[in-house]
């Protein structure tokens, strides 16, 4: 047995083979000038050979697989649309959360894609070319089977026609938007620390578990299968992450204060974002996972704690502001939903008031802040509604000049305060959410002062002019009174109802 | 029931309960096999069975295709022996790792010395030829009356093949190790199987190395540093440090005080943690990875690091040595767990592989 076995090559041979062993020594170029950006940010590599391939998997092999999960994921879709899939979801309302991920988290793939076949070429060691090269071609098929898994919905539904386009333009898009930019205009080092570390190895389950959760209890085989095929390649994402960040750190002493920053800076950004997630969670969804409050407590607090522990080994401590992220579990996605709700009118899905029941599974999961600050605000506007003056909210916020998300999240110590910073550079006053981003925007002012801000945009009429029909209308193309407004009375629900009766 | 399972291409041994995942076995025991989600989702765990037949287990048709199934992959975190094994995994074979085959032995106690007021020496004499068996690997020994068996490292170098020192501290409410310490005599007849484990001098890579022992930790760095400075060829410098609690607690100091004095590559490196008065201890006070730094200044690069002793000493010395920029792939380590250490407390990300 022993004999036959030594004959075959094994994992670590044939990856040397297929991968490392096509790299070769420059002889009549500079090395700097082949990889011009793997110096530029100031991070120290001594040697290429320390790297640890984060996995072992070749590329005839990557073909092998990929093409055999497309065909089961195929076929899966295949089904559902056959069997009308799209009436075996829970509840219509549910569909706000599709529309919310092929709007905001699938452009983010597609970014992601021309992100790694960016940096993976600036990389000397061939095998993190390699490793950003499959996760490259990783995300673009992400995009592709998020839009095929969701296309079957839009078949039926509104707010999911013109994503891309949407992407680009409509006021809360710009904040992945502007987070994904931010990433994909740092150097190599900067892009896989943000995003293979601190996105997709810190921050991955509180993204795709809530969506692929959420999709399994509320009906949606398309997108859980999806989910399941994508986490079949999500854990090469994350080993890729993992390796990045100590292979950094065990390089060069000078790069852990640089790293310290990135981590200080993606971890905050990426805590933003998820705003949209932890809504998601809490208010969009008719059969609930968790609360964002208990998946922040699993999937960061205790399984990043145990990781930040580990990395105080490097000299790396825990990000800066973490505490406040602690804080703002109990707040943010209440916050976050009643921005929503109130400019209900410029989104591409429905919003609506929590029913008496769901508000009850709030106050369960949130007794320290539902009752007392949140409760009596959507009551508030029930009675509105019921009065027929289902409230629109038709002033402009302030933005970000970072995270681009408005001015309407509280204080870490005072939850009946908005939390407001701001700093003057060149002469012009910025404003920002938190101390968080105005430390980000003071790191690298060049940069942020460029930000292309919604609310400033339509201000200045770049967006459509100065009607907010047209804006929504013509420069977003959001239908009014087709993708938008409130749940009750929308085309959305008198659809539903009208197939429902006719089966 | 439970099934032996070898893992290629390194060699290394788990027995897998009824019911146990092959990962799980794996971890337990202390051989690393690479996983990320844990639950059969992710595929990162894909091992592919050589011999013997096992369970799919809770495997998601995307993390393990058909085909691979056919082929004979398994996913390590759901899949079920149903009988011995062999299987391959994506880890490496390490070359200074020199396979010798584990055997089982009957050997006669021919010695017991009391080395502290915790600690005894016993010295057992194998029947027939002598093993064979790298310096800083283990035996399992097989205590009369108590269920199992109990790992102790080889504390003599192994030009010695037919008589072993184990180094045994008594654990307070132990059995297997209180029987040791208090029924134990010599001439007695024990059982015992070896030799275990991964824990051995990297002789391939020529850097300087530091030895950290904790307790009778000490055992497996004494075989190994024998062995070492037996050998005419060897150059490198050796440091071992050795941290006890006082005077009383630290053994064989005169053995390496002479070995100091005889190698001018070897320093010895004493640290007591808590001294009695009565000690009139001159030397480092301290925890052992204290007198480490104080030695090294905190630099620690461009060495090669061996830590065998109790889990917050071994804990202790990682962060120590990262912190002085020596890293994973450079650290190697023996664990003395006992029952009162549990379960390894606390969550772990999956950062580090094997420290």
């Amino acid at each position: 047995m022993n004999a036959k076995t030594s004959k075959r090559l094994n994992m670590k041979e044939r990856y040397r083979i297929m991968t490392r062993d096509l790299g070769w020594e420059p002889s009549y170029q500079r090395y700097e000038d082949i990889f011009p950006q793997e110096g530029f940010e100031g991070i120290k590599i001594t040697d290429w050979d320390q790297w640890e391939d984060p996995f072992r998997l070749t590329m005839d092999n990557y073909w092998k697989f990929q093409a055999e999960k497309e065909r089961k994921l195929y076929a899966i879709f295949d089904a559902v649309s056959q069997n009308n899939g799209q009436m075996k979801i829970s509840d219509p309302r549910y569909l706000n959360a599709v529309k919310l991920f092929i709007t905001a988290v699938t452009p983010l793939e597609y970014n992601a894609y021309k992100g790694y076949a960016r940096v993976g070429r600036q990389f000397g060691g061939v095998g993190a070319r390699i490793a950003c090269q499959m996760q490259s071609i990783d995300e673009l098929r992400h995009t592709q089977t998020q839009i095929h898994a969701m296309s079957h919905y839009n078949k039926y539904f509104g707010g999911m026609h013109d994503f891309p386009h949407m992407f680009d333009r409509v006021w809360y898009l710009s904040v992945p938007k502007s987070f994904f930019e931010d990433a994909s205009t740092a150097g190599p080092f900067e892009f896989l620390t943000a995003i293979s570390f601190s996105f997709e190895y810190v921050l991955t389950n509180l993204l795709f578990l809530p969506f692929m959760s959420g999709a399994a209890y509320n009906g949606d085989m398309n997108t859980v299968t999806f989910g399941f095929s994508a986490q079949s390649d999500e854990a090469r994402h994350m080993t890729l992450g993992l390796e990045i960040i100590k292979f950094i750190l065990e390089q060069h002493e000078d790069n852990v204060p640089i790293i310290q920053q990135w981590l200080d800076k993606w971890l905050w950004r990426g805590y933003r974002l998820l705003s949209i997630v932890g809504m998601m969670m809490d208010y969009m969804l008719p059969n609930k996972v968790m609360s964002w409050a208990e998946a922040w407590t699993m999937y960061y607090e205790e399984a990043g704690g145990a990781l930040f522990k580990e990395l105080e080994r490097y000299g790396i401590r825990p990000p800066k502001y973490a505490d406040q992220t602690v804080i703002g579990k109990d707040h943010v996605s209440h916050q976050a939903w009643f921005i929503f709700y109130q400019y209900g009118h410029a989104t591409a899905f429905n919003t609506w008031v929590p029913t008496a029941k769901e508000m009850d599974w709030l106050s369960e999961k949130y007794p320290d802040t539902f009752d007392r600050l949140y409760r009596p605000r959507f009551e508030l506007l029930a009675e509105k509604a019921a009065r027929g003056e289902r409230f629109y909210n038709n002033t402009l916020p302030q933005l970000c000049q970072v995270c681009q998300i408005p001015l309407a999240i509280t204080e870490p110590d005072d939850d009946t305060l908005l939390s407001h910073r701001d700093t003057v550079h060149d002469g012009e006053r910025y404003h920002f959410c938190s101390e968080g981003c105005r430390d980000i925007f003071h790191h690298e002012p060049e940069k942020y002062v460029q930000a292309w801000l919604p609310v400033h945009q339509i201000l200045q009429g770049n967006c459509g002019g100065a009607d907010m029909e047209k804006v929504i209308g013509d420069y977003y193309r959001i239908e009014m009174g087709e993708d938008n407004l409130d749940f009750e009375g929308s085309a959305e629900q008198r659809r539903w109802a009208a197939w429902k009766q006719a089966v | 029931m439970s099934y032996q399972v070898t893992i290629e291409p390194t060699g290394e041994i788990v027995e897998v309960e009824e019911g146990q995942t092959l990962l799980d076995a794996a971890l337990r025991q202390g051989v690393w096999l690479p996983f990320a989600c844990g639950h059969g989702t992710c595929g990162t765990c894909k091992v592919q069975v050589l011999e013997g037949e096992a369970e799919v287990g809770d495997a998601s048709p995307f993390a393990l295709l058909d085909m691979e199934r056919d082929e004979g992959y398994r996913l390590a975190c759901c899949c079920h022996p149903e009988s011995d094994l062999v299987i391959e995994a994506d880890v490496d074979e390490d070359p200074d790792f020199a396979g010798h085959p584990v055997q089982d032995w009957s050997a006669t106690v021919s010695a017991i010395t009391e080395l502290t007021p915790t600690i005894r020496e016993i010295r057992l004499r194998l029947d027939g030829e002598g093993m064979a068996f790298q310096a800083g690997q283990y035996i399992n020994l097989r205590v009369p009356g108590v269920e199992g068996t109990r790992a102790f490292s080889i504390a003599s170098k192994p030009a010695e093949s037919g008589e072993l020192a184990l180094h045994i501290r008594k654990v307070e409410g132990g059995a297997a190790t209180t029987w040791l310490h208090e029924q134990l005599e010599e001439g007695q007849r024990l059982a015992l199987s070896g030799p275990y484990g991964q824990f051995f001098v990297r002789k391939s890579d020529p850097k300087d190395v530091i030895f950290i022992a904790g307790g009778s930790g000490l055992s497996s760095p004494e075989s190994m540093i024998l062995d070492l400075l037996a050998d005419p060829e060897d150059t490198r410098r050796i440091t071992l440090f050795q941290g006890a609690r006082n005077l009383a607690e630290l053994y064989h100091r005169e053995r390496f005080e002479r070995l100091a004095a005889e190698h001018e590559r070897f320093t010895y490196m004493p640290a007591l943690n808590a001294p009695l008065d009565d000690d009139a201890w001159d030397g480092f006070v301290g925890f052992v990875h204290d007198a480490a730094i104080a030695h090294f200044e905190g630099r620690f690069s461009e060495h090669k690091a061996y830590l065998c002793g109790p889990p917050p000493m071994i804990d202790a010395a990682i962060t120590a040595l990262m912190q002085g920029r020596l890293f994973e792939r450079d650290i190697h380590m023996e664990r003395f767990l006992t029952a009162a250490d549990g379960a390894e407390g606390g969550q772990r990300s999956a950062l580090f592989k094997r420290i």
